[in-house]
């Protein structure tokens, strides 16, 4: 009987993942689901199989947890033999279907949930013909199950039984790693139920908790201990040398972004950081180092006219001498104010002559 | 006539737009500027309109660039070549490597003969004095690691504290103080910091490669990369802090004492697993009226956390009194101080969740953005042992909604954890959708540099791309194949075999001759499970002859292999899955001569065929019309005193013209099976 559950199970996920490969957004994402339900025809057709697999769901919610239980015994001994090819495709399907029904909509589409429909008889039986077990027995057990489904369902609308959370039933369920599994399978094979360490702080704390998560998680209450205010105002620092942990520290979060070079260009910034590499020209004054003078300190000289006439036979020939320093791209900046100087201290010295040819110097 | 040259210069080097004030200014300029005016015409036409007018003078902002900054650009023109190796693995094409074990031997090969050569000149530096660089590199000439000053004095210590050498330090500080020196606080404090550093041990002399220390990576280890050593942990990991080391002697030894030497000291055995003794020194802080910086408050509170035999709500309000002695000595926390508390609450479970959202929006709240670390201390907490717990799994998505679009930098060493842990919430949790999320994010800006080392790649793409395989379409499942691999990562043999569940699931069986060609490429030749898939999936259905033949060549191909492992391994063995298989698929493709050579393997090495193998053998007998092979068949499936034995004489008795002879041998087969039916039971039910 558990066989024949889970087997139903694996097979409507296995039918679905055949026909349809939009179907299997179906299996986790509510919100494709619904989208995809209001689309073309044949994912139509498809969907109304889960559909009224759904509804079905919807109302026997016992028998899913009894299922759910089944599977998990199922899958323990299953699990010994994982090896085995069709026992591993059950057992993904069965991932996907308990996936599914973690994330399952609690408001699914209600919509039928009379009589087999032919298309569920019609997949029942493929899905039996694909199966490597005796396939006449396998229909049948899908069907009766089918139907009990149905009846079950029936009887529950007439009673309107106390309902029963599905979402609490499937929220203790859960997917665990086991310690031993990582050595052969994957650990997602496994399933369990298991309410040990999440209880932990109690129904209170849990109860709390909750409460924090429903809203975004970065609103809600704090601790309360720090202050804006006192955080944010600037605190005189003292200057001190970096520490050896400093050091260490800003080396090892250079380390965490450090990645193989994607391309020769990124191999030789390296180089060119590292000083192995000619830097590569970025401008005009590349490898130009004059202890720091900017461009303008060599090209506009005029300021260092100032003691010179303002005009005149002089101050011709010092505009002269200043264009032709400006170009100059030899000389630093002080040996050209040194140039300078000279020809005022030149011009400093002849101020006899110069009187006599009639031409003032200050 | 200088501005004009000026000018000139100015143009043509930063594209200035001067704007033309020195027209009107200085209207009795000589003839020559005249060209200056001529050209400074084409300057922009925002200011040949209004020539007369004054305008403000507007001077751009000059800019300075990186000395990098043409190569950055042109490194950006550069796209991955999906094709390709990654760049790093470009070398002599021999050397390539195709599989994530050569990779990885590959890159520490590189590494080593880096360092062996670094090695060999820093301890030879006197073989290799001769600058041949012109002009001269400094990188490239010996470092010297051995302290040049041989006399006592405190600046010998100095020099050997800033070497490193631990041992070297202490015996120059205790011979100093033999010979009655004092040693100034400073120094000392530099010696302190060396000695609890590194534990009072010398520092591992490994060049700093993969020297990072990853305390907590054992809960990480995957069963992707398990089989990698993990030695990277440093040998620092393995040193604890012995009580009465040298730190402590020469603490107690230290006349006067300031707060930076209370505060590396508890940072040293909080940094060497001794939380009792730094919380004790703590307490002693506090009492001398000293004030203890930010990041020894960091340390004690991983000291709280550390403590045993205490519960976890006890270790909690300590953590809170803690912060609150922050407050009231003035201290401001920092990423650090939230990381550390984040990173403790994780070893609380359940418990930890309220107070990690807390201290969460405790950060924000003060201004201090989390780091890629945060989230992943508190996804770690939400989603251990893969649970879906009750509520969190909304957490993943509120984290990814609160970092979409962002640039990270990196400010806490365990910030590229983040998205190996946030894609194994993804596919724990199946969905796709945030998969692509979080993928998206890794491809913001320069997020990817965040991924870590290799083995955390390989497990992020692995459990990317598993995940596609389970849930996308196979066109564009194939699609980041093709991108993904090999230029990213090399697969795992569980990804490809997920690749060829997808395949099935979306008959694209066609497709499975190139996997293996590509399964052969990344070193999975030996992997016995994935060719048993690929052999299950090529012999489960009959497919079209085309396909059957290119089948029949794949199986060939992995049949060699089986022949080849013989060689290496001395133990020739045969499991009987694929050996059916290949024969099946041989029958198919109508390979026959080989499927009957193949047959004999069975009883070789003592295997039993199935079932339908041997009606398979059957119909081709047919085909062939050839009563002998038939009569082979049936032989066979006696010798292993198999149940069909029975319908096979059947078989043969109505569907091929048997000679007497035949007749006579069939009917003692049948007989022999019948007699031993009952003791074969269990070899039919191993068979099936």
């Amino acid at each position: 009987m558990k066989t024949s559950k889970s087997v139903w199970f694996f097979s409507l996920m296995h039918l679905s993942r055949t026909q349809n490969n939009i179907q299997r957004y179906f299996g986790t994402n509510s919100v494709i689901y619904n989208k995809k339900d209001e689309q073309s025809v044949p994912t139509h057709e498809i969907s109304k199989e889960t559909e009224s697999q759904d509804s079905v769901k919807e109302n026997t919610k016992k028998d899913l947890l009894n299922i759910i239980k089944g599977m998990k015994v199922e899958l323990s001994t299953v699990n010994v033999q994982t090896t085995k090819p069709p026992n591993r495709r059950q057992l993904r399907s069965l991932e996907a279907t308990v996936g599914r029904l973690q994330r399952a909509p609690e408001d699914a589409p209600k919509k039928r949930s009379e009589s087999l429909s032919p298309e569920l008889v019609a997949a029942a039986s493929a899905v039996a013909d694909s199966l490597p077990f005796d396939k006449q027995t396998t229909k049948s057990e899908l069907l009766r199950q089918l139907r009990q489904h149905e009846e079950d369902s029936r009887a529950q609308k007439e009673g309107e039984r106390p309902k029963i959370s599905f979402s609490n039933i499937i929220s203790d369920m859960k997917v665990a790693k086991s310690a031993t599994a990582r050595v052969s399978t994957r650990p997602v094979h496994q399933i369990q139920f298991d309410e040990g360490s999440d209880d932990y702080g109690g129904q209170e704390k849990t109860a709390d908790l909750r409460k924090s998560l429903r809203k975004n998680i970065f609103k809600g209450k704090r601790l309360n201990i720090f202050d804006l205010k006192a955080v944010t105002e600037e605190a005189p620092e003292a200057e001190t040398a970096p520490s050896l942990w400093d050091v260490e520290f800003a080396k090892q979060l250079a380390a965490v972004n450090e990645q193989p070079f994607q391309n020769g260009f990124e191999e030789m910034i390296q180089w060119t950081k590292e000083g192995k590499l000619w830097e590569f020209p970025i401008n005009n004054e590349a490898g130009f180092d004059d202890d720091g003078s900017e461009f303008y300190e060599h090209v506009f000289l005029d300021k260092y006219l100032e003691d010179f006439p303002k005009q005149g036979p002089i101050r011709h020939f010092m505009e002269l001498v200043t264009c032709g320093l400006s170009k100059n791209p030899y000389l630093s900046v002080k040996q050209k104010v040194e140039h300078i100087e000279w020809f005022k201290n030149y011009f400093n010295e002849k101020r006899d002559i110069l009187k006599d040819s009639n031409i003032h110097f200050n | 006539m200088a501005a004009a040259a000026s000018a000139r210069w100015l143009r043509i080097r930063c594209r200035l737009c001067l704007p033309l004030k020195s027209r009107r200014a200085d209207p009795c300029e000589q003839a020559p500027s005249c060209r200056f005016y001529s050209e400074s015409a084409a300057l922009p036409n925002v200011e040949g309109a209004d020539v007369t007018g004054i305008e403000e003078v507007i001077i751009p902002k000059r800019k300075t660039w990186d000395k990098v900054a043409v190569l950055q650009a042109l490194a950006s023109t550069v796209n991955r070549d999906t094709t390709a190796a990654p760049y790093a693995f470009q070398d002599d094409p021999y050397l390539i490597p195709a599989s994530s074990l050569e990779s990885r031997s590959f890159l520490l090969a590189k590494k080593s003969g880096e360092n062996a050569a670094k090695f060999i000149i820093n301890s030879h530096p006197k073989y290799f004095q001769k600058d041949i660089a012109e002009p001269h590199i400094p990188c490239l000439m010996p470092e010297y690691f051995e302290p040049q000053i041989e006399d006592i004095s405190e600046a010998a210590l100095k020099e050997r504290i800033k070497l490193r050498k631990v041992k070297a330090s202490v015996d120059m500080f205790d011979q100093l103080l033999q010979a009655g020196t004092t040693v100034s606080l400073e120094t000392t404090n530099g010696l302190l910091d060396l000695l609890c550093y590194y534990g009072d041990q010398e520092p591992s002399a490994d060049y700093h490669f993969q020297q990072r220390e990853q305390s907590e990576e054992s809960e990480e280890a995957t069963e992707e990369n398990n089989e990698k050593s993990r030695k990277k942990a440093g040998p620092q990991l393995g040193v604890t802090w012995r009580a009465k080391n040298n730190a402590e002697r020469i603490f107690a030894l230290m006349p006067e004492k300031n707060a930076h030497s209370y505060c590396t000291m508890i940072r040293g055995m909080v940094k060497h697993r001794a939380p009792v003794q730094a919380l004790n020194l703590y307490t002693e802080l506090l009492n001398n009226r000293l004030r203890a910086d930010v990041y020894t408050f960091n340390a004690v509170i991983e000291a709280k956390a550390l403590m045993v035999n205490e519960k976890f709500e006890e270790k909690w309000n300590n953590i809170l009194e803690l912060l609150k002695q922050m407050v009231a000595q003035k201290v401001k926390p920092n990423l650090q101080t939230f990381n550390t508390i984040l990173k403790c609450l994780r070893r609380f479970y359940a418990f930890g969740r309220l107070p990690a959202l807390q201290t969460l929006r405790e950060m924000k709240a003060i201004g201090i953005e989390p780091s890629l670390a945060t989230y992943h201390y508190i996804i770690q907490l939400f989603y251990q042992q893969e649970s879906s717990a009750k509520g969190s799994p909304l957490i993943i998505y509120d984290i990814m909604n609160e970092v979409m679009g962002k640039k990270f930098s990196p400010k806490d060493p365990d910030d590229d954890a983040f998205f190996q842990s946030a894609m194994r919430v993804c596919s724990s949790l199946r969905d796709l959708e945030l998969a692509y999320q979080v993928h998206g994010l890794l491809n913001t800006g320069d997020n990817w540099k965040f991924i870590g080392p290799d083995n955390r790649r390989n497990f992020y793409y692995s459990r990317f791309f598993s995940l596609l395989c389970l849930m996308e379409q196979i066109d564009v499942t194939l699609k980041w194949y093709k991108d993904l691999i090999p230029s990213v990562f090399f697969p795992h043999s569980q990804t490809l075999i997920d690749l060829l569940q997808a395949l099935d699931v979306a008959n694209r069986l066609e497709l499975i001759p190139q996997i293996w060609k590509d399964s052969k490429e990344y070193g999975h030749t030996y992997r016995s499970d994935l060719k048993e898939e690929i052999l299950m999936l090529m012999a489960r259905d009959q497919h079209p002859p085309e396909l059957q033949v290119a089948f029949a060549d794949c199986a060939a191909d992995i049949k060699s292999t089986y022949e080849n492992q013989d060689a290496r391994q001395t133990v020739p063995d045969w499991p009987a899955n694929p050996l059916n298989y290949i024969i099946v698929l041989f029958l198919r493709a109508g390979r026959t001569q080989e499927a009957w050579k193949m047959l004999e393997l069975f009883r070789k090495h003592n295997k039993i065929p199935r079932n339908e193998l041997l009606n398979e053998f059957m119909d081709s007998a047919k085909a062939s019309s050839s009563p002998d092979q038939a009569m082979e068949v049936v032989k066979l499936a006696s010798a292993f005193s198999l149940p069909i034995c029975e319908s096979l004489t059947r078989r043969v008795m109505a569907d091929f013209a048997v000679s007497q002879e035949q007749k006579e041998a069939l009917g003692n087969l049948t007989a022999l099976t019948s007699d031993s039916d009952s003791d074969s039971d269990s070899d039919i039910s191993e068979g099936k």
